[in-house]
């Protein structure tokens, strides 16, 4: 008991004396537990922003084709629709007591490369994402007018506009396109909060809207005379042929598979029913390449920082021999020598670690909505998972492993070379 | 000196005796051979010879730090080669103090804390300075000529002259029967030297310590009781 406080206290007092080299050590190894810990956070919550892209949408219903396909244009905005499904087809899904919300969307036209999408005020209301969270309005209003426009936080960011903007959406996707829908200019009457998925990337119109800047084309042209005016589109009223696909939540999950059997197997049409987790999971397997390069980088970054250290300490305790003659001569046993190690090897390692949550921690609070907003990337703060302790836990115990090399070290090299 | 009448004399155990020591370092081809010491308690040694001759083997032999190749070493009636490394490093925290020739005190300790370091290692030292190591610190270091506003101070912005005297303070403290001391002057200019080698020697008369001095300066050896030369017979 009383050579483990002698221990503590040395320990202490050195530690304290060689506390200018020790806080760059410290610093160190704090940066590297901290590139550590920051990319192994990024990996998994790259993961869960990406899977939690779409949440509580039990169904994805578009025309035929493959579930990929499907979540690609409907969720990520990429590629195309390989048909439309009628409007009727969309009434008897409403009809379907089973079925509790739909979220009818319409592509096919874009606003400088983001795509447009036509909706309902369904979107508003039942689409969530990330962890059961809602679409908010940053700034404006949903659509009041036919021809308002909501915005999604990147779009608005990216071409810095406001509410109350006036621009003029394109026919067909492409970031330059030489058919614009410009005799009929909307309004911005919103701008979306950023959310971290693909819906800051697209600008969103009502679905009578997408029909009245349509009327009187053909083949993706405008026929001259055959288009409206604004007040003569505002005075119709527009019902869709045909949507591009719906959103569907059910009043019982446990129905899903069920419903996803029968529309898949719809009489009327050939449809394809996807269940977005699934499809999001397959998805993620095939970019998952980038979730393991970064696992391999975070091994590489444990390693080398652990490497580190022992280099570290090891040459930091090279410089000791002097005062290690001292205490044996004084009578210290070569395991308080060890004790003496491995306590400051310990406290060196703990700080750092310590350190590294804090400033990771620090870090993520306050700079989570700044990146949300400016990157469009999701990093909320969480507590660490299995993994990570683990890894914060070999710090420690790499760091002692360190410190007993050059502690055995003491005890066999006074045998052999005395003080 | 050496007969067994000197010590029915004084009626005490010999400081150090030694028979038949002899070592070998990894890679010599001859064992070093040592000549027999007999020392009484209080009694004074002089350990002369040139580099090599195995001055500090010799040291080292007594401190318990190295295991001789043969030969037994008898420190105040403690046979210590045949202590287990345990008990040799307690024997030596209880009954030994050390001084080096230079770099002798552990630089992140204040001078008192480098004197009272021994006390806190060993409860037989701390005992003997009458549980007041501090007490006593403050005496050696006042006898030692140690100014007292250096005495809380970092021990690296003392002089060599001051670092050897602290040393010695941490030597004598808890009187120890032995005190080993490993060339400690011949870092020191001449006056430093005599006054140092006076002080540690009339210090150690008053806490009956033996001093076993090891120097190649042979005109210090007035100073002690017995001498013996390394290097020519070994």
């Amino acid at each position: 008991m009383k050579a483990l406080k002698l221990t503590l206290s040395l320990a202490v007092a050195s530690l304290w004396y060689r506390r200018r080299t020790l806080s760059l050590v410290c610093l160190t190894l704090t940066l590297s537990v901290t590139l550590l810990l920051g990319i192994q956070y990024l990996r998994t919550e790259v993961r869960s922003a990406f899977t939690s892209t779409i949440n509580g949408t039990d169904l994805i219903v578009g025309a035929r084709s493959g579930q990929l396909n499907l979540l690609l244009y409907t969720v990520f905005h990429i590629g195309n629709a390989t048909n439309n499904i009628r409007w009727s087809t969309y009434q008897d899904l409403k009809q379907d007591s089973r079925i509790n919300w739909l979220i009818p969307i319409s592509l096919g036209d874009s606003y400088k490369g983001f795509r447009v999408v036509a909706t309902n005020d369904q979107f508003s209301q039942r689409f969530r994402y990330g962890d059961n969270q809602a679409l908010e309005l940053n700034e404006g209003a949903w659509f009041g007018d036919l021809f308002d426009v909501v915005l999604g936080a990147g779009v608005a960011r990216q071409l810095d506009h406001q509410v109350g903007d006036r621009i003029v959406l394109s026919h067909g996707g492409g970031s330059t396109s030489f058919s614009n829908h410009d005799q009929l200019p909307f309004r911005v009457s919103g701008v979306l909060s950023a959310t971290g998925t693909p819906v800051d990337q697209a600008v969103y119109i009502s679905l009578e809207a997408m029909e009245a800047i349509h009327v009187g084309w053909q083949s993706g042209v405008a026929i001259p005379g055959r288009t409206l005016t604004g007040d003569q589109a505002r005075a119709k009223d527009f019902t869709p042929d045909a949507i591009t696909a719906v959103f569907v939540g059910l009043e019982q999950p446990i129905m899903t598979f069920r419903v996803q059997r029968e529309l898949n197997q719809y009489q009327p049409e050939p449809l394809s029913a996807i269940l977005p987790g699934v499809a999001l999971s397959e998805l993620w397997r095939i970019m998952g390449q980038f979730e393991r390069a970064l696992l391999g980088i975070s091994v590489f970054v444990v390693l080398t920082s652990l490497v580190g250290l022992i280099t570290v300490l090891m040459t930091l305790q090279a410089q000791r021999q002097r005062e290690i003659a001292i205490l044996r001569a004084t009578g210290a046993s070569p395991a308080l020598i060890a004790g003496l190690y491995i306590c400051e090897s310990l406290a060196l390692a703990l700080t750092a670690c310590g350190a590294a949550v804090l400033i990771g921690a620090g870090t993520i609070a306050s700079l989570s909505s700044w990146i949300l907003e400016s990157y469009g990337i999701a990093i909320s703060l969480r507590p660490l998972t299995d993994q990570e302790w683990l890894l914060l836990g070999a710090v420690p115990v790499a760091a002692l492993i360190a410190s007993l090399v050059p502690a055995i070290g003491t005890g066999r090299a006074s045998r052999l070379r005395g003080f | 000196m050496r007969n067994k009448a000197t010590q029915a004399d004084t009626g005490d155990i010999p400081a150090v005796q030694t028979r038949g020591l002899s070592f070998t370092w990894p890679g010599q081809q001859q064992p070093m051979a040592f000549p027999d010491i007999d020392l009484n308690p209080g009694d004074h040694l002089f350990i002369h010879g040139p580099s090599g001759s195995g001055k500090s083997t010799l040291l080292n032999l007594l401190a318990g730090m190295i295991l001789p190749g043969a030969g037994d070493i008898h420190l105040l009636g403690t046979r210590i080669d045949a202590l287990r490394a345990g008990a040799r490093d307690r024997f030596r925290a209880d009954h030994i103090g050390v001084i080096f020739q230079q770099f002798n005190l552990v630089p992140y300790l204040s001078a008192l804390a480098n004197v009272t370091l021994p006390c806190r290692l060993s409860a037989q030292r701390l005992a003997r300075t009458g549980n007041q190591a501090e007490t006593q610190a403050r005496q050696l270091l006042d006898q030692l000529a140690i100014p007292e506003d250096h005495w809380h101070r970092g021990v690296t912005r003392l002089s060599i002259g001051q670092q050897q005297r602290v040393a010695a303070a941490r030597a004598l403290i808890g009187a120890p029967g032995l005190i080993l001391a490993d060339e400690p002057t011949s870092a020191l200019d001449t006056d430093n030297r005599d006054r140092f080698l006076d002080l540690l020697l009339k210090l150690a008369e008053r806490s009956r310590s033996s001093v076993l001095f090891v120097s190649h300066d042979r005109s210090l050896a007035q100073h002690f009781h017995q001498q013996i030369a390394l290097g020519e017979s070994a």
